[in-house]
């Protein structure tokens, strides 16, 4: 009786420690990876570029039907992952290298990003964001969800985007998609791959 | 919105002990709003003098608010004020409905106010009726959408769990203060009605493929301001692409703006015949 007790006690422990160590290997993992830059680590061949890279996963939307498809791209490893974020938002406004649509008014800014505890990024964008927006449910669903299912995608901390204009809460971008809370990724929009 | 404890009705008090107070004062701040929808359609259920059942059409922005831009210039709040005129002429001559614009000419209505209407006329149906705009060139097509809960919203999935059981929400309900009434803000009526707005959407979805040759196209959910708030079923039609050339020429001509409002006329006629509350 007391044999089996003490046997399910280990049991128990070595679960707990097993689970305590994949919470620590895991947790603050960002999927955003530190590409060990190598024209950085082979000096001979590019001594000027010392700065590190990592690697990015945008989406925008594709002119046919307004999925969203993954384009990767190299950005300039930033001090914080909050840093990484604008970064990415940065890349995402320039638009597709490719043929793929860029969901924002041109003149877009992101102003300041910050990442909560709870996973909610709050991502303060310029007014041109939504003074310059065409409107439209569908240019609206576009903006917005390359936005959330990018930075959800790229970074582990982030659960859900808070989108501010200006440094204010918005009702709408432009009429239609409600801003008033934190947005969840929408993945039935990304192109299946 | 402030969460405040005092503002819990004794009546909800079976899910209490599972929420956080927050999460509380909002399912409490819906469910006094549905149960006010409720109380505002009674009258006419109650039959003194036997009121007609109301419709409620809302043309898509307006004033200031031009919503988005054709090539050529046109602007989203013209073409929807022509839809809904013609929509609400087909209503008003074939059904026994009347039929409330949230606007009937070229001004700023707010979100939270075209709702509001709908609501304070105990609305039967409301259909908020568009244009759509895309920074795609290729863009084009008539949608129809019903309102998608943020699936971060707890209470909102809480509340959708009564589908619409309205009365019995509004008998779970003890008295109220006026002043935690008048703070409402509606804010999550139509989680109650989703399973109908989704049913409506389809109906009028079927007929705009039928009307227009569209491939068929399904419906669509996406979390619309305009909708939230409305307790009663409710979709909102997206008639075609301002932003595509050839069919901003489409949406100014009469012939169009016709065939848009008799398929989205016909949706709701057959909806309406197969009862709204299935």
């Amino acid at each position: 009786m007391a044999d089996s007790k003490k046997t399910l006690a280990a049991v128990l422990f070595g679960l707990l420690v097993v689970l305590v160590v994949i919470f620590l290997v895991t947790s603050g993992r960002e999927r955003i990876r530190k590409t060990a830059n190598p024209a950085a680590s082979a000096a001979a061949s590019a001594p000027s570029d010392e700065r590190p890279t990592k690697k990015a996963t945008l989406f925008f939307p594709r002119d046919d039907d307004g999925l969203l498809v993954a384009e990767d791209r190299d950005i300039p490893a930033g001090a914080s992952v909050d840093r990484d974020a604008v970064m990415v938002l940065t890349e995402l406004i320039k638009g597709s290298s490719g043929s793929l649509v860029a969901a924002f008014p041109p003149e877009t800014k992101v102003d300041d990003l910050f990442i909560t505890k709870d996973g909610t990024a709050y991502v303060d964008f310029s007014s041109d964001l939504a003074d310059k927006h065409p409107s439209g449910t569908d240019a609206e669903t576009s903006t917005v969800f390359s936005v959330v299912n990018t930075l959800t995608f790229n970074f582990r901390s982030i659960k859900k985007v808070f989108i501010l204009i200006d440094g204010r809460e918005r009702e709408t971008l432009a009429g239609h998609l409600s801003l008033e809370r934190a947005i969840l990724p929408n993945y039935s929009l990304n192109v299946k791959r | 919105m402030s969460s405040d404890a005092g503002s819990i009705p004794a009546a909800s008090i079976f899910f209490v002990n599972k929420m956080r107070p927050q999460t509380l004062h909002r399912v409490a701040a819906a469910a006094l709003a549905v149960s006010f929808a409720v109380l505002a359609r009674a009258p006419s259920a109650g039959g003194q003098a036997k009121q007609q059942a109301t419709i409620v059409i809302d043309p898509g922005h307006g004033g200031l608010d031009v919503g988005a831009k054709g090539k050529f210039g046109r602007l989203e709040k013209d073409i929807t004020l022509a839809i809904s005129f013609k929509l609400k002429a087909l209503i008003e001559q074939n059904l026994a409905y009347r039929v409330v614009l949230t606007r009937d000419k070229d001004i700023d209505v707010s979100l939270e106010n075209r709702a509001a209407v709908a609501n304070n006329n105990g609305a039967a149906l409301f259909l908020s009726i568009h244009v759509n705009g895309s920074f795609r060139k290729n863009a084009r097509g008539s949608e129809s959408y019903f309102l998608s809960l943020n699936a971060t919203d707890d209470e909102t999935r809480k509340l959708a769990y009564f589908e619409n059981s309205s009365t019995s929400l509004q008998g779970r309900i003890a008295g109220e203060s006026k002043d935690d009434v008048s703070m409402i803000l509606w804010d999550m009526a139509q989680a109650a009605y989703i399973k109908q707005s989704s049913r409506l959407a389809e109906e009028i979805q079927t007929e705009l493929n039928r009307a227009l040759g569209i491939e068929n196209r399904g419906i669509k959910q996406a979390d619309f301001k305009v909708l939230r708030g409305v307790a009663c079923p409710a979709v909102l039609v997206e008639a075609a692409f301002i932003s595509n050339p050839q069919e901003e020429e489409k949406l100014v001509s009469e012939d169009f703006q016709s065939q848009v409002a008799q398929a989205v006329y016909n949706g709701l006629a057959s909806f309406l015949k197969s009862g709204i509350s299935k």
